[in-house]
C-alpha cells in the first residue's frame, strides 16, 4: 500500500531552489535512508512531506489524501539544534506531548496517556531520568527521548532527522532495535542520514538526493558507486571512496 | 522596631486609595507574572515592549471615541495591541525587513502617534505622565475591576491552554503537526499581552511594564527547572515587587513604576548572584571548594605512594611536577593539610599521620578499584584509563566502592599490579 505519494515537488529558499521536481511512491512496512552530501536538501524533503515549507509546485498526499488531513499520523523528530534545551521542562513532560492529539482541549493526561508514557520511557531504557530536566541529558539520551514521544504518538509514519547525530554507539544500535520492531508492526520510517557505512545494514530502500532525485530504491538496487557518486558529484571523500570499494 | 515596621508597613492601609493601591498591585502581579514567562520563553520580550508603547494611541483614541471610561481604555488598549502585534508580522512576512526592525520601525511609530493625539487634542484630558510612568497611587475603583476581571480571564486561559501554551513554546513544529494552529496560539498569546499590560498601565506605566513581564520570569527562570515552578515564582516575585514598590512610592514619594521595577531588578540580580543551581557566587566557589578537595586527595595519594614503595624524593618538587601546579601552590596545600592533622612535616619530609594514612588507604582503595572496574567492563582502553579513572574516584561513595569490590569478586590487585587495600 501506498503511503507517501511526492507528485513533482519543488521548494525554494530566496528564489534558489533546494529541491527540484521530485517523485516518489513509498510504500508501508519500509526503513527507507535519506542520502546526499550537505546542502543537498534531504531535510528540506522531510519539511517538504510534512508541509512546514511553502512548496513551489508539487502534490503531496499521506493514504491518499492532503498533508493537512494526515498529519496526525505522523511523528517527526527534527534535527536537535532545533530544541531550547535550557526550556524549564522535564523527560516525562516532553514525551507526554506524543499523547496531546488524545487529548481533548481542555483534558489533562489520563491514567492511560501516564502508563504509555512510562512503557515507552521503558521501552527507550529512560525510566531512571524522567525528572530529568532535558538540558542535563547526554546527546544520546536527548535522542531517546524525542524517539520515545514519536512512540507515544502510536503514529504510522516517522519521519526523523539525523536521529543519530551526537549519539553514543550503544543509543545508536538501540534506537535502529526499536525502529525495526516499527517495521515489524508495518509502519514506515524515513531516515535523514549521513553515514555511508551503514546503509546497506539499515535501510531496506533508499532516497538518494542532491537537489533533484537521483535515484530511489531497493537498498541493493539504488545504493551503487555510480549513483552514490553521481549524488555527491564527485564530492565523495577519498575514505568514503575507499570505505565503498572495500564493501563491494 | 515593631511599631516601625507597624507603621510602615501596616498604617497606610487605613486609606482607601492604599487599599486600592495594594489590590492593584497583586493584580499586575499575577498578571504579568504568568503571562511574562511565556513571552520570556518564548523570546518575545521585544514586541512585548513593542506592544506596552502602542498600547498609547489605542488608549487615547478610546477615550476620544467614548470618553473616560475603563471600557474605552480596555477596547482600545486591546485594539491597538492586536493590530501591532499583526503589523508587525505583516511587515515582516512581506519585505525583506527582519523582526526587530519591523518592531522598531512599528512600535516607536504608533507611540509618537500616541503623544501626538495627547498633545492635540483638548477636548479628553488624559495624565501623560500616569500613564507613561504609572501613578499606583492613583488607581481608582473602576481600573480596579478591570485589572481584576483581566487577571481572572488571564489566570483561567493559562489553566485552561496549559497544554497548547506549552507545546507552542517548546516545539512549534509539534504543535503544528498534531494540529494546533501556532499562529492562533500566537494571537491569543498576544490578546493575553495587551490585557496583562492595560491591568499594569496604572501602577507601573507603558515605559517600564515590559520589566514586569520579563524581570520575575527570568529571576524565577534561574532558580527552577520546572515550568509549574516558574510560573509561580514569577507570580511571587512580581506580587512583592510591586507591593514593595508601592510602599516606597508611598513613604518616599518615589515614582510608583521606577520602584517597582527596581525591586524586580534586585530580585533578579540576587537570583543571579546567588541561585543555588546557576548563581555565579555558588558556581565559583563550588568550583574552588571541588579544586582544593581534589588537590589534598591527590596530595595524600602521592604521599601513600611514595611510602608504598619508599621512594620518596622532595614532595613538593614532585607533587609540583606530578600534578602541573606551582611549588608555592603545593607549599600552602600541605601547610593547610598539615593544620587538619593528616600530615606531619619532619624535617622537610611530610609523612601521612595516622588519620592521613586511613584516609589515603580509602583513597588509594577506590582508585584502584575503580580503575580495575574500567578495565575488567572494557569501558575504555588500557592507555587512557588512569586519567579517567582519576576523574570520577573523588565523587564515588563507599557504598559503591564495596559494590564495585562485590562485582568484581573481591580483587587483590589493580590493572597495574598494585595492591589494592581492604575496607577498614
Amino acid at each position: 500500500m501506498t503511503v507517501i505519494t511526492v507528485k513533482n515537488l519543488t521548494i525554494s529558499y530566496n528564489k534558489k531552489p533546494a529541491i527540484k521536481g521530485i517523485n516518489l511512491e513509498v510504500d508501508e512496512g519500509s526503513i527507507i535512508g535519506i542520502l546526499g552530501p550537505n546542502g543537498a536538501g534531504k531535510s528540506t524533503l522531510i519539511k517538504g512531506i510534512l508541509g512546514l515549507l511553502p512548496s513551489e509546485t508539487g502534490e503531496i498526499k499521506i493514504y491518499g489524501k492532503p498533508v493537512k488531513e494526515s498529519l496526525k499520523r505522523i511523528a517527526y523528530i527534527p534535527q536537535k539544534e532545533q530544541f531550547d534545551w535550557d526550556f524549564p521542562i522535564n523527560v516525562s513532560e516532553v514525551v507526554m506531548m506524543g499523547r496531546y492529539p488524545y487529548i481533548s482541549l481542555f483534558g489533562r493526561p489520563d491514567e492511560n496517556d501516564k502508563l504509555i508514557v512510562k512503557e515507552v520511557l521503558e521501552k527507550v531504557e529512560m525510566s531512571d531520568n524522567q525528572f530529568t530536566q532535558i538540558r542535563n541529558l547526554s546527546g544520546g539520551q536527548q535522542q531517546r527521548i524525542f524517539l520515545a514521544r514519536a512512540l507515544a504518538q502510536e503514529s504510522d509514519i516517522y519521519l526523523l532527522d539525523e536521529p543519530f547525530v551526537g549519539v553514543d554507539a550503544k543509543t545508536e544500535k538501540a534506537i535502529f532495535e526499536l525502529i525495526k520492531e516499527l517495521k515489524e508492526k508495518n509502519k514506515t520510517i524515513l531516515i535523514v542520514h549521513h553515514d555511508l557505512s551503514k546503509v546497506k545494514e539499515y535501510f531496506d530502500k533508499v532516497i538518494l538526493i542532491n537537489q533533484t532525485l537521483v535515484a530511489f530504491g531497493d537498498t541493493d538496487k539504488a545504493f551503487t558507486p555510480e549513483l552514490i557518486n553521481k549524488a555527491y558529484g564527485g564530492r565523495l571523500t577519498i575514505l568514503q571512496k575507499a570505505e565503498q570499494l572495500f564493501k563491494s | 522596631m515593631a511599631d516601625t515596621i507597624y507603621k510602615f508597613l501596616v498604617e497606610p492601609l487605613q486609606y482607601e486609595f492604599i487599599q486600592r493601591a495594594l489590590v492593584a498591585s497583586i493584580m499586575v502581579g499575577i498578571s504579568c507574572g504568568l503571562i511574562g514567562t511565556y513571552i520570556m520563553l518564548r523570546r518575545l520580550s521585544l514586541i512585548g515592549d513593542a506592544l506596552a508603547h502602542s498600547v498609547l494611541p489605542g488608549v487615547v483614541i478610546g477615550f476620544m471615541i467614548s470618553g473616560k471610561n475603563p471600557i474605552s481604555l480596555f477596547a482600545g488598549a486591546l485594539t491597538a495591541g492586536i493590530l501591532t502585534s499583526i503589523l508587525i508580522s505583516y511587515v515582516e512576512r512581506n519585505s525583506k525587513i527582519k523582526e526587530d526592525t519591523s518592531i522598531g520601525i512599528i512600535f516607536t511609530g504608533a507611540f509618537a502617534l500616541g503623544i501626538l493625539l495627547v498633545s492635540q487634542l483638548k477636548q479628553v484630558h488624559i495624565d501623560l505622565s500616569s500613564y507613561l510612568f504609572g501613578d499606583v497611587l492613583g488607581v481608582s475603583d473602576s481600573d480596579l475591576i478591570l485589572s481584576s476581571v483581566i487577571t481572572v480571564f488571564i489566570l483561567i486561559s493559562v489553566i485552561l491552554f496549559y497544554k497548547q501554551l506549552l507545546v507552542t513554546s517548546f516545539d512549534p513544529t509539534m504543535a503544528y503537526i498534531i494540529g494546533i494552529s501556532t499562529s492562533l496560539v500566537h494571537y491569543f498569546l498576544m490578546t493575553l499581552l495587551s490585557m496583562s499590560i492595560v491591568a499594569g498601565l496604572q501602577s507601573v506605566g507603558v515605559i517600564l511594564i515590559i520589566a514586569m513581564l520579563i524581570t520575575p520570569p527570568a529571576t524565577a527562570f534561574l532558580l527552577t527547572d520546572k515550568l509549574k515552578t516558574m510560573l509561580f515564582l514569577s507570580v511571587m516575585f512580581g506580587i512583592i515587587s510591586s507591593v514593595t514598590g508601592l510602599y516606597f512610592s508611598y513613604h518616599f514619594n518615589f515614582a510608583s513604576g521606577a520602584s517597582i521595577v527596581l525591586t524586580a531588578v534586585l530580585f533578579f540580580a540576587a537570583a543571579f548572584l546567588f541561585s543555588p543551581k546557576e548563581g555565579i557566587v555558588h558556581k565559583y566557589f563550588r568550583r574552588k571548594r571541588n579544586s582544593s578537595l581534589n588537590l589534598t586527595e591527590d596530595i595524600l595519594k602521592y604521599l601513600f605512594n611514595a611510602e608504598e614503595k619508599s621512594t620518596g624524593g622532595n614532595a613538593v618538587t614532585d607533587l609540583s611536577v606530578e600534578l602541573s601546579l606551582l611549588e608555592s601552590k603545593i607549599t600552602s596545600a600541605l601547610k593547610k593539610i598539615e593544620s587538619k592533622g593528616l600530615i606531619k612535616n619532619e624535617k622537610g619530609n611530610y609523612k601521612l599521620t595516622d588519620t592521613g594514612t586511613d584516609l589515603a588507604l580509602k583513597l588509594v582503595r577506590s582508585h584502584r578499584l575503580w580503575e580495575t572496574y574500567l578495565t575488567e567492563k572494557n569501558i575504555i582502553d588500557m592507555d587512557n584509563i588512569h586519567q579517567d579513572a582519576e576523574k570520577y574516584e573523588h565523587i564515588l561513595s563507599d557504598d559503591l566502592i564495596s559494590e564495585i569490590e562485590e562485582e568484581l569478586g573481591h580483587p587483590q590487585k589493580d590493572p597495574h599490579g598494585s595492591p589494592i587495600p581492604k575496607k577498614k
